[in-house]
């Protein structure tokens, strides 16, 4: 599904990605974790091009990311989730225009966007919330806002950046739950970078560490929990323990 | 980097910038028109519109009414279709304003309007106004016919009316003003006066002296291609020339009338010109002239007692109001004015007095004549009484009578009587009665006739009207006090000071290259052996803008201006409002792509090129369009400073319109192409300009 071979990063003189690889196949549940700058964000911005990498290779559903351009590249990020640590949402727009503006633009018709849009509204709890705007919503109900627009396209693959990393800690649960309840139903593949440790531990196949721009560690979650053997490794299990 | 529009927002740029310019034009030539309508309305609403008239006439004022009705009957008359209009009175005088149908504006009617107008009542001259035109002030009679016919000929004029002194160039177009001068100017280059003149005194003959003039700049071979031609004594100048010589009378006028002031310095002062001495009687007196021992000055404040004595008073340095310094000597003051007003009072004393005389003389004659003819009456009756005396006598003595003896008897009775009569009286009176009979009576008449003759020819002489016209000529001596004399006196020395008076000049015309006149001059002074002449050089006119058409191509400049002002501001204003956030979206997205190695080229930013280009397009275009002219700015200065602008909005982008990342990451994220992003993302929220407006028609949420 996600293949990622040595991509590298640099902002000026800032390595931020310093050679990673990594593999997730189709469905699996992968979490990303590691300290704050450590290049989770530029990684996973990378797999759908939002930000340009310096070199390595990407495929996507069997795509070389890296070699698309204009349509393709448009195409592509349309069958790609993307759930953003701020959301993201277009402030000017309502809730329902938010989730569906997209489909619209690229020809659906605006009753059959309505429909679905409603429907994925659903899905994360806001069908009453459809003509409000952002600014008038909690952080726990943008995000679940920006978690509906990322569903609506039915993506193949969906990417999680701190989905939770922005929310005050008692918004935090229903924005997981929401995430939780995805993952479950549907069998869609998820990379989710998050500090959310217990969470990770409940619904990652795998569990990856960065550090500084690299991929030190990964594994199933009980074992890289219990029998770390990089330091952010252990941190994280020292973290767990408390 | 421009790849990002290449999928269609190019198309909402292009149609942005074309509104945009359109619109630019349209605001700016609009405000500066409507300053251009407002001021021109004024303008108008004071001396009509351009080109509406083409004559001002001068009319006394008290005559305006009568003026009007035979300057429409002049129009009528004369010129059908004319255009008649009172203005403002200035002065005691009212300005009509002639409007000439086109048909007659011509050379020919334009030359002759005071044969038109002349009789006009109480006109007191004319203005031609003549619309477009230029004017040329002060021609040379010499070069006029051949400046006339060479302006003539320039393209645009349309004929060439003489004025006085004055050329009027009539032109086509108002357009063809600036060229027209401009060529009318250099055809003026082409000819240059040079003038010689000699101080008063110099008694030359100026015809000769310009042969000889000519003469010396040929043998020195003064610039070859040069055409040399001798203009003295035309008429050029004359009025000038009189006007200074007048001055010069009126000032020895002056002078002779004012008080003659000698001051005789005590030994050992030193007086120089333009010293002041104040004098007793708080007169105040300019030294004008030192000649030795003897110094001459003229009253500049305060008046003397009148008087036709000589006046001495005690002089003082002046130093300054109401202060005086050391004694300088005694000053004797006479005033002719005073004696002259005192021999004038006196003669008519006089004549008051012959006219008197006169009559009595006719009397006096009249009663001599009376007392010679009873003289004469008495003389003759004397004789009669001798004739008988004698008869008397000699019958007493003689007695030869042979009368009665009655006639005897009365005689000897009367005998005795006059015997002793005779002997005492006759005897002595024999000798007076023969003197007086000696007097010739005749010719004592004769004379007394001719002295009354005298005397009815004096009284025949008109005392009276004699008497008026030395009053006449008392009254007319001037008016004026020393003071008021002397400032007078002073006032014109200073006028005259800067001119040479004009005794003599010899004008020489130049035609080509110039002469330089300080070193022609030296040659003059050498050759001519004169080293007080002077030359002075001199165009042969002046081409002055006619008011209106001054006033009208300021304001049109001011409209440039304001243009060109409004021209910059809304390249600022719409670079800020619409394409700084296309900036600002471009500079995200560059951030955002593969950074390759940092080379020297990829320092030079192709996006503030971009900027820059894009200024330069808009405010070039809209200053072109809305056509403005700012002085000193050409084009390409009009490029660069929209370059400026340009590369300033694209710096300072993200400060004028910030984008929000986030909703375009969001945009990005979610596969919209980047006209969608564009149209639906970040215009939507940006400033409210021209590109939002736009924007609305193309934008689906
Ligand atoms: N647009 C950018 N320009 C410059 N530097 C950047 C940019 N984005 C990220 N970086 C730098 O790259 C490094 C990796 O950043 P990144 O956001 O990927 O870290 P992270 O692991 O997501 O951290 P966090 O947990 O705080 O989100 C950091 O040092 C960051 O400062
Ligand atoms: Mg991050």
């Amino acid at each position: 599904m996600l293949e990622i071979c040595d991509l590298h990063k640099s902002f000026g003189k800032v390595v931020a990605l310093d050679g990673v690889d990594l593999k997730v196949s189709k469905g699996e549940t992968v979490v990303i974790m590691g300290p704050s700058g450590c290049g989770k964000s530029t990684l996973i911005r990378c797999i759908n091009r939002l930000t340009e990498p310096d070199s390595g290779k990407i495929l996507l559903c069997g795509q070389d990311v890296m070699q698309l351009e204009g349509k393709e590249l448009q195409q592509l990020r349309r069958n790609v989730g993307f759930v953003f640590q701020q959301f993201n949402l277009i402030g000017r727009l309502t809730v329902l225009e938010n989730v569906i503006f997209h489909l619209v633009l690229d020809g659906m018709d605006r009753a059959e966007a309505r429909e679905k849009g409603l429907s994925v509204l659903a899905k994360v709890g806001l069908e009453t919330a459809e003509g409000r705007r952002p600014h008038e919503l909690s952080g726990g109900q943008q995000q679940r806002v920006g978690i509906a627009r990322a569903l609506v396209t039915n993506p193949e693959i969906m990417l999680w950046d701190e989905p939770t990393a922005s929310l005050d800690p008692i918004l935090v649960g229903e924005v997981l739950e929401v995430m939780e309840e995805l993952v479950r139903s549907t069998a869609t593949t998820m990379v989710i970078v998050t500090h959310e440790v217990s969470f990770a531990r409940k619904v990652a196949e795998r569990i990856v560490f960065m550090d500084k721009g690299r991929v030190v560690e990964e594994g199933e979650p009980r074992e890289v929990f219990e029998h770390p053997r990089s330091e952010i490794g252990k941190l994280y299990r020292k973290l767990l323990s408390h | 980097m421009l790849v990002f529009f290449r999928d269609g927002f190019y198309k909402d740029l292009i149609l942005l910038l074309v509104i945009t310019v359109v619109i630019g034009a349209v605001f700016a030539q609009g405000i500066a028109w409507a300053i251009d309508a407002y001021f021109g309305d004024t303008l108008d609403g004071m001396i009509g519109e351009y080109g509406e008239y083409d004559v001002i006439l001068h009319i006394r004022e008290e005559a305006k009414e009568a003026a009007l009705r035979e300057l429409e009957r002049i129009g009528n008359e004369s010129f059908p279709g004319y255009k008649l209009n009172q203005t403002l009175t200035i002065a005691g005088q009212a300005n009509f304003f002639f409007g000439l149908p086109e048909v007659y504006r011509n050379k020919e009617v334009l030359e002759s309007i005071t044969s038109y107008f002349g009789a006009v009542p109480g006109i007191n001259g004319y203005t031609l106004m003549v619309e477009p035109s230029v004017l040329i002030r002060g021609v040379h009679p010499a070069v006029r016919e051949g400046l006339t016919e060479q302006i003539q000929d320039l393209s645009g004029v349309r004929f060439v009316v003489k004025d006085g002194v004055n050329l009027v160039v009539v032109l086509t177009s108002d357009d063809l003003i600036s060229q027209a001068t401009h060529q009318i100017e250099e055809i003026l280059e082409n000819y240059q006066i040079v003038e010689l003149r000699f101080p008063m005194g110099f008694e030359v003959d100026t015809q000769e002296v310009g042969e000889q003039a000519l003469a010396v700049l040929r043998s020195q071979g003064w610039a070859q291609d040069a055409f040399y031609q001798n203009v003295t004594s035309a008429q050029y100048g004359e009025d000038l020339d009189a006007f200074l010589k007048t001055l010069v009378e009126m000032r020895d006028f002056l002078g002779s009338y004012a008080s003659q002031v000698r001051i005789v310095p005590k030994s050992g002062v030193q007086l120089g010109v333009g010293e002041l001495v104040v004098l007793e009687e708080d007169l105040v007196i300019e030294v004008t002239g030192v000649y030795g021992e003897l110094v001459e000055g003229m009253i500049v404040e305060g008046a003397p007692t009148q008087s036709t004595d000589k006046i001495v008073l005690k002089g003082y340095r002046y130093l300054g109001e109401g202060e005086r310094g050391e004694f300088v000597g005694d000053v004797e003051i006479e005033n002719e004015r005073y004696r002259l007003a005192y021999a004038v009072d006196e003669s008519l004393r006089l004549l008051a007095e012959l006219e008197e005389l006169s009559v009595q003389a006719s009397t006096a004659v009249d009663n001599a004549d009376a007392v010679l003819t009873t003289f004469q009456e008495a003389l003759m009756q004397l004789e009669v009484l001798q004739v008988q005396m004698r008869q008397l006598n000699e019958g007493i003595t003689g007695g030869d009578s042979k009368s009665s003896g009655e006639e005897f008897l009365v005689t000897l009775l009367l005998n005795g009587l006059f015997q002793t009569l005779a002997q005492g009286v006759i005897h002595t009176g024999e000798e007076s009665l023969d003197s007086l009979q000696h007097l010739d009576i005749e010719e004592m008449r004769k004379s007394l006739t001719g002295i009354s003759q005298q005397i009815s020819n004096v009284q025949e002489i008109d005392v009276a009207a004699i008497m008026e016209q030395i009053g006449f000529v008392r009254d007319t001596l001037p008016n004026l006090n020393d003071a008021e004399i002397g400032q007078s006196i002073r006032l014109i020395n200073t006028y005259l000071g800067g001119q040479v008076i004009p005794g003599e000049r010899v004008q020489l015309l130049v035609q080509g290259s110039k002469l330089d006149e300080k070193a022609v001059e030296v040659l003059f002074q050498e050759e001519l052996q004169n080293p007080y002449l002077h030359t002075y050089s001199t165009s042969v006119g002046m081409v002055t803008p006619d008011a209106r058409g001054e006033v009208f191509r300021i304001l049109k400049e001011v409209r440039s201006i304001v243009a060109g002002l409004l021209s910059i501001i809304f390249t600022v204003i719409v670079l800020v409002l619409d394409h700084a956030t296309i900036f600002s979206t471009l500079k995200y997205i560059q951030r955002s792509a593969r950074t390759g190695p940092k080379t020297w080229l990829n320092r030079l930013n192709p996006l503030y090129l971009f900027g820059g280009m894009l200024g330069s397009v808009i405010l070039t275009s809209v200053y072109y369009l809305s056509r403005s002219r700012i002085p000193y700015l050409n084009w390409s200065s009009v490029l660069f400073i929209g370059f400026v602008l340009g590369v300033m909005i694209v710096t300072w982008a993200e400060r004028f319109s910030p984008v929000d990342s986030m909703e375009l990451m969001a945009g990005q994220c979610l596969g919209l192409s980047n006209v969608q992003i564009m149209r639906e993302v970040v215009v939507p929220p940006s400033r409210p300009g021209l590109l939002n407006l736009l924007n609305r028609f193309k934008q689906q949420f």
